[in-house]
């Protein structure tokens, strides 16, 4: 069977596609020769549709390559398809949109995880050579690595080009991957990574030969353990599994201690702030004139840009921009946007602090294991968001994490979150690498 | 709230979604005021996680070699239709 | 003062590309969305990128007008939906702009200047079937979209219409002299009016081009307000959109459901520093400023302040042209005089500017020359300084296609000869000492030769022919 025929094969089984491609291309060499990658729809692949989990955004077809789309092909890749997602990357579940929900390969009735949920299916269950690129905003890698048993990086925010991702958070937005092994996945980075003169918020450090890391021996590594990371609310199933993992870190000669970052709690809420505020911006710009959703032209245009947004924005979304609109208003934007803003250097400076002493921190990357589509369907909105408080902080801080499969609980797989600090992508590799192998 | 603010995002809400909304919204602000407890008294605020500066590009012109009006349904003579203004 | 005036003057900064995006600036001879790229046009995944020479522009405007720098700028997303957003929120400078506090001398008196800012020009509207108000459906063209603009915000200082636009004429010289206006260009200069008449509503008249038409909409409204409250009514708080062909001014929306445009610092860019060193660099390299350039015509060719203030505010053109001029003939007070007292005076009337006159500073120093020559009189050129403003065309050859040289001595005496010997009577009277008769004699002259001999000449060549009487003893000396 050719390798699109395993990809259809897969989509059939667990939705992980809105796309698949017509073709495999791949022209020259490199070091991603004889590999299919596959792209989270809210990258843009110029000839393919990307709607980033969208209605508003259905058969839109951009007129280029995002930039590490670009640096992909020019190693010899192939791209597969795109995978789903849930709308601009607004979910922890991949529930919310319009297109395909797809399913845990552990067990369908559980969520992949969200937002780059198909990625993680994808990368799961791909009997071919393959690599996913992926986004995080506030833990969309992390947060489906962990839940489908796969290796996910974020790295450090402005390491890889923005140029071409459609914007959900612009200044929390990073463009990431996944692998089955750590190996695979810091290759992928390796390629990705580096600098763009069509984005104004990348970093010019080199790249540290990211593989490589995924060699080095744990020992010596100082690993801080954050307290905050495995109080109530986080299940004990996954707390025991992840404490295994850091045992056996320790194991191999880590030099492992407990360590806090306070402002953790805080966390949360001026992640979403902050994302909602900057999201109601991005979203703006969707209105039936240019290009996604058209609708026949009537009406004045408070009317036209109302029934097109009305029409292609799913809950969520409309959520999302309404909070995020509020959350800038005259009258609230002290209190709201500001505020988050402040307290976000506090966290900033959480890390910043922790990281004097250790090189990596560790915890779990979920506070559950993927739960059932069922239970999803009874949460509130607000329980959706405080799924995502172990993946804000980092998040939110820009400093790079890696999710790395650690064992299971309850049948289900449980990713241990290894954190570092700014450019720290070659510790932190080394440190999921030691897990992974033991 | 969510009228008001609907309006301004050119969202135009039915009833059930507005009744819906206000009473997850409200829920939703309510969790946010906990930043309320954290001192921030001299804390400038991080608009980036990394603050970067100084990034300019030259003063060159280039063409961009594409058809603008490709993704659009609303166009005549080469410019895009839009909806009139009242 | 008549009205409280404020005015948001957008100037288009003349860079080759714009603000945050390569595309060219260009738009003589644009097709519609010809100069476009996935930023300009708001495409999703495309970021901005901040154009270096509109930052040093802005810094030369800002310091133009006086005013405090910013030591780091950083720009911001202004939120609201119109048909000629790409993005439904403008790129622009609100919590930080590139300068504060400066003033412009009108008459004397400082227009205080609140800020200047850069922002992106959003794109351009073509109203089908009607104007903005009645127009079926629009048409759209992005070439527009992204151009660097600068924003003049002053505080209401200005106390009526005709200050207005003395001080936007002033504004206009100031920033062409700095190289980043072009007042050619059509739609380069876009100005927001905000007007209250006796401490009533202020009412906002969006988007005049030219300041001609900023003077009538300001005229039109000063008198819309007065009258309704004289009829004891408030005025309303709203925008107003001015109609050139009316001349009027008609209701776009009510204030008082202000767009709230919940501003939030641009994601996408980062902060720019504006250094020492390089806003140093950036003032060493600021070309001569008007109140500069006056004051050195002033000393450099003795010219009177008068002069030299007319010449200048008259825009780059007017001074460069003087200054060649100068260069070519040598007497500068001779090019200024017959430069403002004639050559302007027959521009203004024919309502032609320099650039569409085709007036050249070889030709208008021919014509000096043509003076200083003694083929025509001075009354001959200010004559002539008519045709040639309109035409441009060499004045040696209109005065050649025009028989209006001055005639040669020796024709001249057989033309007076001729007169004399017809008008014996009138020689009588004059040998017999008559003042009148001599003017008569002269007279008579002029009606056959009209414009090409000099009356003083004639007068000359009468007295030698005829010999003094005595009476016109001092002027045959």
């Amino acid at each position: 069977m050719s390798v699109l025929e395993r990809a259809h094969r897969i989509n059939h089984r667990y939705r992980a596609f809105n796309h698949v491609a017509e073709a495999l291309e791949a022209e020259g060499g490199g070091r991603l020769t004889g590999v299919a990658v596959s792209v989270k729809d809210n990258v843009c692949v110029k000839g393919m549709p990307s709607t980033a989990g969208s209605k508003v955004l259905e058969g839109y077809m951009p007129p280029f390559d995002a930039t590490v789309v670009a640096k992909c092909r020019l190693e010899g890749a192939a791209i597969l398809g795109k995978t789903t997602q849930d709308e601009f990357g607004f979910g922890t579940f991949n529930v919310n949109t319009p297109y395909s929900v797809p399913l845990n390969p552990r067990d369908p009735e559980r969520s992949s995880g969200g937002s780059s949920g198909g990625a993680a299916v994808v990368t799961a269950v791909a009997d071919f050579p393959h690599l996913a690129i992926a986004e995080s905003t506030g833990g969309s890698i992390s947060c489906p690595a962990s839940f489908c048993g796969v290796v996910g990086i974020t790295p450090t925010y402005g390491r890889t080009s923005r140029w071409g991702l459609i914007d959900y958070a612009n200044s929390l937005d990073k463009i990431g991957c996944m692998g089955k092994t750590v190996r695979d996945a810091a290759l992928l980075l390796s390629v990705i990574s580096g600098p763009d003169v069509y984005d104004s918020t990348v970093l010019h450090a080199p790249i540290e030969d990211y593989v490589a890391q995924a060699g080095k021996p744990a020992e010596g590594l100082r690993v801080g353990v954050p307290r905050e990371y495995f109080g109530e609310g986080v299940d004990q199933g996954v707390s025991d599994v992840v404490w295994g993992g850091v045992k056996r870190l320790e194991d191999q000669g880590a030099d492992v201690r407990e360590v806090s970052l306070p402002f953790t709690r805080y966390s949360l809420s001026s992640y979403y702030i902050i994302a909602m505020a900057e999201a109601s911006t991005n979203l703006a710009k969707y209105c039936g004139l240019r290009y996604g959703l058209h609708l026949p032209l009537e009406g004045s245009f408070d009317e036209y840009f109302s029934a097109v947004r009305s029409a292609g924005f799913g809950d969520e979304a409309k959520r999302r921009i309404i909070l995020g609109t509020y959350a800038r208003m005259a009258g609230y934007r002290d209190a709201y946007y500001l505020k988050a803003l402040r307290v976000r250097t506090r966290v900033i400076e959480d890390f910043r602090r922790v990281y004097r002493d250790v090189d990596v921190l560790a915890a779990p990357t979920m506070p559950v294991v993927a739960p059932r589509f069922d239970e999803i369907a009874e949460l509130e909105p607000i329980q959706h968001y405080m799924m995502d408080i172990l993946t804000v902080a980092p998040n939110l801080a820009g400093v790079p994490m890696v999710s790395v499969p650690c064992g299971e609980s309850d049948g289900m797989p449980v990713g241990l979150h290894v954190m570092a600090d700014y450019l720290g992508e070659g510790d932190m590799i080394r440190a999921a690498a030691a897990v992974e192998a033991s | 709230m969510v009228r008001r603010v609907a309006e301004a995002a050119r969202l135009s809400l039915t009833d059930e979604e507005l009744e819906r909304y206000e009473q997850q919204l409200k829920v939703i602000l309510e969790a946010f005021r906990m930043l309320d407890e954290v001192d921030t008294e001299g804390v400038e605020p991080s608009f980036h996680p990394i603050e970067l500066e100084d990034v300019l590009r030259e003063d060159k012109a280039s063409k961009w070699v594409w058809d603008p009006l490709a993704n659009s349904m609303h166009k005549e003579d080469g410019y895009f239709r839009g909806p009139r203004i009242q | 003062m008549e009205a409280t005036i404020g005015l948001e003057v957008h100037v288009r900064l003349r860079t080759e590309s714009k603000l945050f995006c390569g595309c060219s600036t260009e738009t003589v001879g644009a097709e519609p969305n010809m100069n476009t790229c996935p930023i300009c046009l708001g495409y999703p995944g495309s970021k901005p990128m901040v154009n270096r020479k509109a930052v040093e522009h802005g810094v030369r405007v800002a310091k133009a007008l006086n005013c405090g720098l910013a030591p780091m700028v950083r720009f911001s997303r202004k939120s609201y939906f119109y048909p000629d957003m790409p993005k439904n929120y403008q790129i622009t400078q609100y919590e930080v702009p590139l300068a504060e506090g400066g003033y412009l001398s009108v008459n004397g008196r400082r227009i205080r200047i609140r800020r200047v800012h850069l922002e992106e020009d959003p794109a351009r509207l073509v109203h089908v079937g009607g104007d903005i108000t009645s127009s079926r459906y629009n048409l759209i063209d992005y070439n527009r979209s992204g151009v660097p603009l600068a924003e003049i915000v002053t505080e209401p200082d200005i106390g009526d219409t005709k200050e207005a636009r003395l001080f936007l004429e002033k504004l206009g010289v100031m920033l062409e002299h700095l190289g980043v206006y072009d007042p050619h260009a059509e739609g380069t200069l876009r100005v927001d009016a905000n007007v209250s008449v006796d401490g009533g509503s202020r009412v906002e008249v969006k988007n005049v081009t030219g300041f001609r038409n900023v003077e009538k909409a300001l005229n039109f409204e000063v008198v819309r307000q007065r009258s309704i409250a004289r009829m004891g009514i408030d005025v309303t708080r709203e925008t107003r959109h001015f109609d050139a062909e009316t001349g009027s001014t008609s209701s776009l929306r009510s204030k008082e459901q202000e767009e709230d445009y919940g501003y939030i610092i641009e994601p996408d860019l980062v902060k720019i520093n504006l250094r020492p060193e390089w806003v140093q660099e950036i003032v060493a390299t600021m070309p001569e400023l008007p109140d500069q350039r006056i004051q050195r015509l002033v000393e450099q060719y003795g010219i009177n302040r008068f002069q030299a203030e007319v010449v200048v505010n008259a825009g780059l053109d007017m001074s460069l042209f003087y200054e060649e001029c100068c260069r070519l003939y040598g007497n500068a007070e001779k090019v200024a005089n017959w430069l403002v007292t004639y050559l302007l005076k027959s521009l203004n009337y024919m309502g032609l500017s320099l650039r569409e006159s085709g007036v050249e500073p070889g030709t208008f120093v021919e014509l000096l020359t043509l003076i200083d020559e003694g083929v025509i009189s001075e009354r001959t050129a200010k004559e002539l300084i008519k045709d040639y403003a309109v035409s441009g065309e060499s004045p040696r050859r209109i005065v050649e296609e025009k028989g209006l040289a001055l005639m040669g001595v020796k024709e001249l005496r057989a033309v007076v000869g001729e007169v004399v010997s017809e008008n014996p009577d009138a020689v009588e009277d004059y040998l017999g000492g008559t003042g009148k008769a001599s003017e008569y004699l002269v007279g008579q002259v002029l009606r056959r030769v009209r414009a090409r001999a000099d009356p003083n000449v004639v007068r000359k060549i009468i007295i030698e022919m005829l010999g003094s009487n005595g009476e016109n003893a001092s002027v045959a000396q």
